[in-house]
């Protein structure tokens, strides 16, 4: 199998409106993907026709080396942007059907939930209905489901969204020891820091576009060779005029610039320390949240 | 096949809802009820006696109402003690008011007051504090007709035997051949009776269910479950898992008011409750029931899954579903005819209508047998109709159920069909 998800060409359109419009990338086996990009740049529209949830209106999407029509989806495991579970049934048995549905029988889902459960320091809470869980409890139970049968592949539409910080931590532990059992992880977020940490291969989408994509040192290494971030007491804008300057991103307190090829940063230091006091000033490598400002906003 | 954990999910959210088993339960008592009371209020009336006083005008009518008021109770007393006075002229006023004072001081339960004129208007007075029985007064009333026209015929010089045997009335019992060639004995108000109960639990059974259908998609839309199925079973499996699975829950109920309907109809049959004799219902009753529920439920299910796979909310529901109840009444209100010519062209070209077919079917099989050719025709055109409703149903819902929002146009819903196609 040569990808974990080939998608070519496809185009997604929503009466006049186009949400994926012409979107072509892959994901490599084995890999954490990112597939990042502001609301509504079609994220969950590429996700759910990855599913087979919708269906493209042209172009062609593969995965697990199947045509989306024969995939055996009892080898994905769906995380939905959007949080469903049967309100009314008892927490083990909405889990223990979930896994029946993906090819598990009863017995084996069953002792699945609850060791699943259990881990998520849910096990108190089996036998009682879902809905008197609260949400970040139901966004856990919704996560087991996903990966209680074990899948190859994992897609996750914004797994992070709503948690806390702890149960975040949770999740993202339990993506990174898949991951490294040799399982493919695909997921959608606009939470750079957790793509940073997470990821290794990045797929920026904007307006249902591919803005960049690659590895994340690639990426990271074409943008990195010229950035400049400074800490500085006061304001620091006028440093966008200086001609060394491609770009300048403001983030208050600290300043991301990025440089013409061949500029001297120390020419930007120097042109700072004449008018403000500098903190610090390091020539770095932009963080992909400043890549993804700066690509996203490039675009308008 | 995944199918079946979508039908044993379904089945069984559904026959544990309280409701499912507040109804189930229910129904047949409501049902058992509404026939048994009537025959109970029969079986159990008090053994009363009836203090009785008449005050005859005419001093000729009296003696002979008292006699034949004969009637006897359970334990052989009589149920009526009557004394009768001849009060001619102008004491019959002052006899009169005089009784009416021991009916106030409890002495008697009824006075009958009959003045000399009752020969002539045939009018005569029945005075009393408590005793409205309704049956008391109607058998009052034909023992002094009888009384009065004796007395008529008595004074015209006519012997009033002769005249009651001479113009004794006729009485028709219908006799129904049924397809076997056996002589049924009819009642027409047990058959509207039977065929009411009958069409009643069809109606609401196909109802209920076809909107607990509809109640389920949109729900499952709503928490977005179904996002979820969908990344495990086919669109195609996860419809009919839920035809399956509610359909199922359906028929476990009906098959429970079945089988109690079979024991009391065989309960009934066995003459134990003398009153019921007359609801004759054959067991291959309910056998057509519960086919005409699992053909009907079909049909009727594609198209309420229709409507839940176009609709967010159940306000939007209601109004598109009024689509499907609206038609489904019109059989309910041409029982009346259909029951008066049940073999006439209107019955006959309604139980062809798929959509009216179950109902009106069923009517007329436990009115008449309908030739077996009829009823497999009509079971067919049903078939068929469920198979072009379970594809529409099925194209609509690939594209409708992940369309959040609001209802499709009707130009959306053919490019939805054509999209799915």
């Amino acid at each position: 199998m040569e990808h974990a998800i080939d998608i070519q060409g496809v185009v997604k359109r929503y009466g006049d409106f186009t949400a994926v419009d012409h979107l072509s990338f892959t994901v490599p086996p084995g890999s954490i993907f990112g597939l990042l990009g502001p609301n509504g740049a079609g994220k969950s529209s590429t996700i759910r026709m990855m599913m087979r949830i919708m269906l493209p209106d042209e172009g062609t999407v593969a995965v697990l080396g199947s045509d989306i029509d024969h995939v055996n989806l009892d080898r994905v495991g769906y995380l939905p942007e959007e949080r469903g579970l049967y309100k009314k049934m008892k927490v083990v048995d909405v889990l223990a059907f979930f896994g029946e549905i993906k090819g598990l029988d009863r017995r084996d889902a069953q002792r699945r939930a609850h060791t699943w459960l259990d881990r998520m320091g849910l096990g108190d809470r089996a036998l009682g209905p879902v809905e008197d869980l609260s949400k970040g409890m139901q966004q856990k139970v919704q996560f087991v489901a996903t990966i209680l049968h074990e899948p190859e592949l994992l897609i996750l539409d914004e797994p992070f969204a709503g948690l806390d910080p702890v149960n975040a931590s949770v999740i993202k532990d339990i993506i990174l020891e898949y991951h490294r059992s040799g399982h493919t992880v695909v997921f959608s977020t606009h939470m750079m820091d957790q793509v940073e940490k997470l990821c290794d291969q990045i797929c920026l989408i904007n307006r249902g576009r591919v803005v960049l994509s690659g590895t994340l040192a690639e990426v990271k290494r074409e943008y990195g060779r010229n950035g400049v971030a400074l800490r500085v007491v006061g304001d620091g804008s006028f440093l966008r005029n200086l001609p060394e300057v491609a770009t300048l991103q403001d983030n208050g307190n600290e300043l991301f610039l990025r440089l013409h090829d061949g500029a001297d940063p120390g020419r930007v230091l120097d042109a700072a320390r004449a008018k403000l006091e500098v903190t610090r000033f390091e020539v770095a490598e932009p963080s992909i949240h400043d890549i993804f400002i700066e690509r996203v906003s490039e675009a308008g | 096949m995944k199918v079946r954990h979508i039908i044993r999910r379904e089945y069984l959210a559904n026959v544990r809802r309280k409701s499912f088993i507040v109804s189930t339960i229910l129904v047949p008592v409501l049902m058992l009820a509404f026939f048994v009371i009537p025959v109970l209020f029969a079986v159990l009336e008090p053994a009363k006696t009836y203090r009785v006083a008449v005050v005859d005008q005419t001093g000729e009518i009296g003696d002979g109402f008292a006699a034949a008021l004969d009637d006897t109770l359970k334990d052989g007393a009589r149920k009526y003690l009557v004394e009768s006075t001849a009060a001619p002229g102008d004491r019959f006023e002052a006899e009169r008011q005089a009784r009416v004072a021991d009916l106030n001081r409890g002495r008697l339960d009824i006075v009958i007051a009959i003045p000399s004129s009752i020969m002539q208007d045939g009018k005569a007075r029945y005075i009393t504090r408590e005793e409205r029985n309704l049956n008391v007064l109607e058998r009052f009333e034909s023992v002094l007709t009888e009384a009065v026209v004796r007395q008529r015929l008595g004074d015209a010089g006519i012997d009033y035997s002769h005249v009651a045997a001479l113009t004794k009335g006729v009485k028709l019992d219908m006799q129904q051949l049924t397809n076997a060639g056996d002589v049924e004995e009819k009642s027409f108000l047990a058959d509207y009776g039977v065929v009411f109960l009958f069409t009643m639990i069809l109606y609401s059974a196909l109802l209920s269910w076809g909107m607990t259908i509809a109640k389920s998609i949109i729900e499952e839309k709503g928490s977005r479950v179904i996002e979820v199925l969908l990344s495990a079973v086919s669109p195609r499996d996860l419809m009919l898992g839920k035809l399956v699975g509610v359909g199922l829950a359906g028929l476990t109920q009906l098959g429970v008011w079945a089988l109690m309907g079979i024991a009391f109809a065989v309960y009934a049959s066995m003459g134990l409750v003398a009153q019921l004799s007359s609801f004759h219902i054959a067991p291959s009753v309910f056998v057509y029931l519960i086919a005409f529920f699992v053909l009907g439920f079909m049909l009727f299910s594609a198209l309420f899954m229709t409507v839940g796979a176009m609709c967010t909310t159940d306000q939007d529901a209601q109004q598109l579903q009024a689509l499907i109840t609206l038609p489904m009444i019109i059989p309910i209100l041409c029982l009346m005819l259909l029951i008066q010519d049940p073999a006439g062209p209107l019955a006959v070209g309604l139980s062809m209508v798929p959509m009216f077919a179950p109902i009106i079917m069923l009517a007329r099989i436990i009115i008449l047998r309908p030739p077996a050719w009829q009823i497999a025709l009509s079971m067919a055109l049903i078939v068929g109709s469920t198979y072009l409703a379970i594809s529409f149903a099925a194209r609509i819902f690939r594209v409708g159920i992940l369309m959040y929002g609001k209802r499709p146009s009707l130009r959306e819903l053919v490019h939805w069909y054509r999209r799915a196609g």
